[in-house]
């Protein structure tokens, strides 16, 4: 096989696992920014942050949100915004280093953390 | 062993068969369960045998460590004779093993806790995310939505007990809570394991295996009024690998990496670092290769 072509397969194997990682990644976040109280769980996102936010501003305090199964869960908001913003941004952090980690690797061992020899 | 009267806690079931050391699977599992889950009730079926293997194998200490309750049942020896399934450890080794499933359906009685996970002994448990589960207002949950690790692998055959029926609910997790409507899902679920003719004429799967997806399917569709889709799912995100993959190595307690198959090329891999999400490993030989590092990082 031909320099070229070998170095062509190589890098798109390193693509494929390069978006994998990506993928894997992501869904770690996706399980991170999942958040339960009160018997219900909710998908912490920016509009459910902002609707929270805009809520503690018209003066609200117990307020009931659908949960990701649609059923309505009482919570005190403040407490709720609190801790989903928090969560928000530690898990986003997290995703943005490993994230940027991922991305300036560029051999399929380093993706990995692993070393030359794959070990 | 004395079970502990405790309010939550998490079931497994371990039967070997002439190759596959579930039992061995079930205390790797229950260790990651303390570890990452931090829940110290863990209730394990198993048989004579496969208890006895473990015992030589792993040594009471151990055992005694990661499961505080063992339940013994003897095994039904028709069915286990009768159940074959095509086990696959990559594509290079496929064999036709026994697989002894016929007593999941009593989990809902065997179980000694109000709230229940119960999970498959390969669903490796890397996260926390499953502890979302407990006190949720739905009493019974599972999954029927799964990802392929492998991103860019579909199989639509998975989807449905056939390509016409009913969706098809993964049993790799069940939460549930002891209550009436969970206890009559877990009656309907026997009776499909009592009468597979029947039902395997009305909803027509495939094959002539025994599998609990397709009872507790059925269970879902029919304590749902007959709708699809009619049981919640778990508040996580089922994540599968198949038993075409394999395991490069565990790195720790929550960190395995994976080789994958590639779609279009069977017997050709890809790599990829599967870190702090919980996983189901279908190539069980691959997990009993890594047992030894992973019992290591959760003991």
């Amino acid at each position: 096989m031909s320099t070229r072509l070998t170095k062509a397969l190589e890098f798109a194997n390193y693509r494929v696992t390069l978006n994998n990682q990506q993928a894997q990644l992501k869904a770690k976040t996706q399980s991170l920014l999942s958040y339960s109280i009160n018997g219900g769980t909710f998908t912490i996102d920016i509009p459910l942050i902002t609707f929270c936010k805009q809520l503690i501003d018209d003066g609200q305090t117990d307020v009931v949100l659908l949960d990701i199964h649609n059923n309505p869960i009482k919570v005190d908001v403040e407490t709720f915004y609190d801790e989903i913003q928090s969560r928000y941004f530690e898990v986003t952090n997290d995703y943005y280093a490993e994230y940027e980690k991922l991305r300036k690797s560029r051999k399929v061992h380093k993706i990995l953390d692993l070393n030359e020899k794959g070990e | 062993m004395k079970k502990e009267n405790n309010k939550r806690g998490v079931l497994m079931f371990a039967h070997n068969n002439t190759e596959i050391d579930y039992f061995r699977l079930a205390v790797v599992n229950a260790l990651l369960v303390q570890k990452n889950l931090g829940i110290k009730n863990i209730t394990v079926v198993t048989d004579p045998h496969s208890l006895a293997q473990g015992e030589k194998t792993l040594g009471k200490r151990l055992i005694k460590k990661a499961i505080n309750n063992i339940v013994v049942v003897d095994k039904d020896k028709d069915f286990k004779a009768r159940n074959l399934r095509l086990y696959k450890d990559t594509s290079h080794s496929v064999k036709h093993l026994s697989f002894y499933n016929v007593n999941r359906c009593d989990a809902y009685d065997i179980s000694p806790y109000d709230e229940t996970l119960l999970i498959d002994v390969d669903y490796l448990i890397l996260s926390d995310t499953l502890n979302h589960c407990w006190g949720h207002n739905n009493e019974l949950m599972m999954n029927w939505k799964y990802q392929d690790i492998m991103y860019e692998r579909k199989d639509p055959s998975l989807a449905r007990l056939y390509d016409m029926g009913i969706t098809m609910y993964w049993a790799t997790v069940v939460y549930f809570r002891k209550t009436e409507y969970v206890e009559s899902f877990f009656n309907i679920v026997k009776h499909v394991r009592n009468n597979p003719q029947f039902y395997k004429d009305l909803y027509k799967w495939q094959g002539t295996l025994y599998r609990n997806d397709y009872s507790f399917s059925i269970a879902a569709h029919m304590m749902s009024g007959f709708i699809d889709k009619g049981i919640p799912q778990l508040p996580t995100t089922l994540y599968k690998s198949f038993d075409t993959d394999d395991i490069h190595s565990a790195i720790d307690e929550n960190t395995i990496i994976m080789y994958l198959e590639k779609p279009r090329s069977p017997g050709d891999f890809m790599l990829t670092k599967w870190a702090g999400v919980d996983l189901h490993i279908m190539n069980k030989w691959a997990i009993n290769r890594v047992s030894n590092n992973l019992l290591e990082f959760a003991k």
